[in-house]
């Protein structure tokens, strides 16, 4: 089943790796304000490589 | 400055996506942006058909956040997965005929020499490892023999993966594929060494697990083409597809590969080009 992935807004800490790590464009997006990120959940193909890269283990592609 | 070489035609404004929109308005042109920025501008449109997880469309943002000059880029492609995503780029690209990519490159940075004589132009092939190893590497290697000022980009998925699987030069000695169900008989071509012999100025191996390592060689890679001789990078880009491994597992791979000493990450820089990049990178941090 194709799931998008999900951020924890109490883990992440902005840092940016999964932007660097995700293979699509604007599926990740920094919100500068809450210094945390967001997905666009429509355009994510749920590949996951964001959730092994995240350091504080902020992102999950489970249901 | 800014430059907006991406621009809608009067009385198209309505009916282009939106994500077209946003392209023009925060394309990568004249901002100096970099890899540290990836997220804040558009280097590519949404939505590219490269699979889920796949190591190219992963090495292939990074390169375009790496460009140091993408108003004055000119990319040339050639056949196989990452041409897929180059209707989606946000800087100029051909697709060349597969295999022909450094001869059409040479022509084209020739030919730019002559029309703008005082405007830095970069030309920059990249390529899958079939197109560059195998089917191209007679055009490659002739356009490093004849010390052509271009880059040449390898994007190695170690397979001819666009056409579902055949082995290529730089497969793994032993591995199987979907269509080498055998297993390969030859070692995987040292690309590297053979471009420094050729006569790269500037030569680099590199993956998409070191993001800030790979925009420092594809930097010094494009301007030590600008001003000193050819420059090669080759960047280890594993394919899920193919090697049937999960989506998430692509930069974990890398990184296996490089423990096992499979790939390794080097970088050869010739004289003239390591007091050419020192004069740059010293300048840059005295400003
Ligand atoms: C002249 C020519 N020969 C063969 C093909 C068929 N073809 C299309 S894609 C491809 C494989 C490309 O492999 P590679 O360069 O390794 O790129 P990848 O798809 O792995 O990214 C081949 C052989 C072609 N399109 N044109
Ligand atoms: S087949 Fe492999 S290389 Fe081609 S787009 Fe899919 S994951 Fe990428």
């Amino acid at each position: 089943m194709y799931v998008a992935a999900r951020v924890d807004n109490d883990k992440c800490s902005g840092c940016k790796v999964c932007i660097f790590t995700c293979p699509d464009p604007n599926v990740i997006k920094l919100n500068k304000e809450a210094k945390i990120v967001a997905i666009n959940e429509a355009r994510c193909k749920g590949c996951g490589l964001c959730v092994v890269a995240c350091p504080k283990k902020a992102l999950n592609v489970s249901s | 400055m800014s430059k907006n070489i991406f621009r809608i035609s009067p009385g198209f404004e309505d009916i282009m996506p939106d994500e077209y929109k946003e392209l023009v308005e925060s394309g990568p042109y004249g901002k100096d942006l970099g890899v540290s920025d990836m997220g804040t501008f558009k280097e590519l449109l949404e939505e590219h058909p490269l699979c889920a997880g796949c190591g190219l469309a992963l090495s292939l943002r990074l390169i375009l956040a790496s460009l140091p000059n993408p108003e004055d880029t000119v990319i040339v492609g050639s056949t196989g997965c990452s041409a897929l995503a180059f209707p989606q780029v946000a800087v100029h690209n051909i697709h060349s005929l597969f295999g022909n990519q450094n001869a059409v490159a040479s022509g084209l940075k020739r030919a730019l020499k002559l029309r703008f004589p005082d405007k830095v132009k970069d030309v920059v092939v990249i390529a899958g490892d079939g197109a560059t190893a195998d089917i191209g590497l007679d055009m490659v290697m002739q356009s490093w023999f004849r010390s052509e000022s271009i880059t040449t980009i390898m994007l190695d998925n170690e397979a001819y993966a666009n056409t579902g699987g055949q082995e290529s030069g730089m497969t793994q000695q032993g591995a199987v594929m979907n269509m080498a169900p055998k297993g390969k008989n030859f070692p995987k071509i040292s690309l590297p060494e053979i471009a420094r012999e050729a006569g790269c100025s500037y030569v680099a191996s590199i993956s998409p697990a070191q993001p800030k390592r790979l925009e420092k060689m594809v930097r010094r890679a494009i301007l030590t083409a600008r001003e000193v001789g050819p420059s090669y990078v080759q960047i280890f880009s594993p394919c899920p597809t193919n090697y049937k491994f999960k989506p998430q597992e692509t930069v974990s791979r890398i990184k296996q590969h490089q423990k096992e000493g499979h790939y390794q990450t080097k970088e050869y820089i010739n004289t003239a080009a390591q007091e050419y990049l020192a004069s740059i990178e010293e300048g840059k941090k005295n400003e």
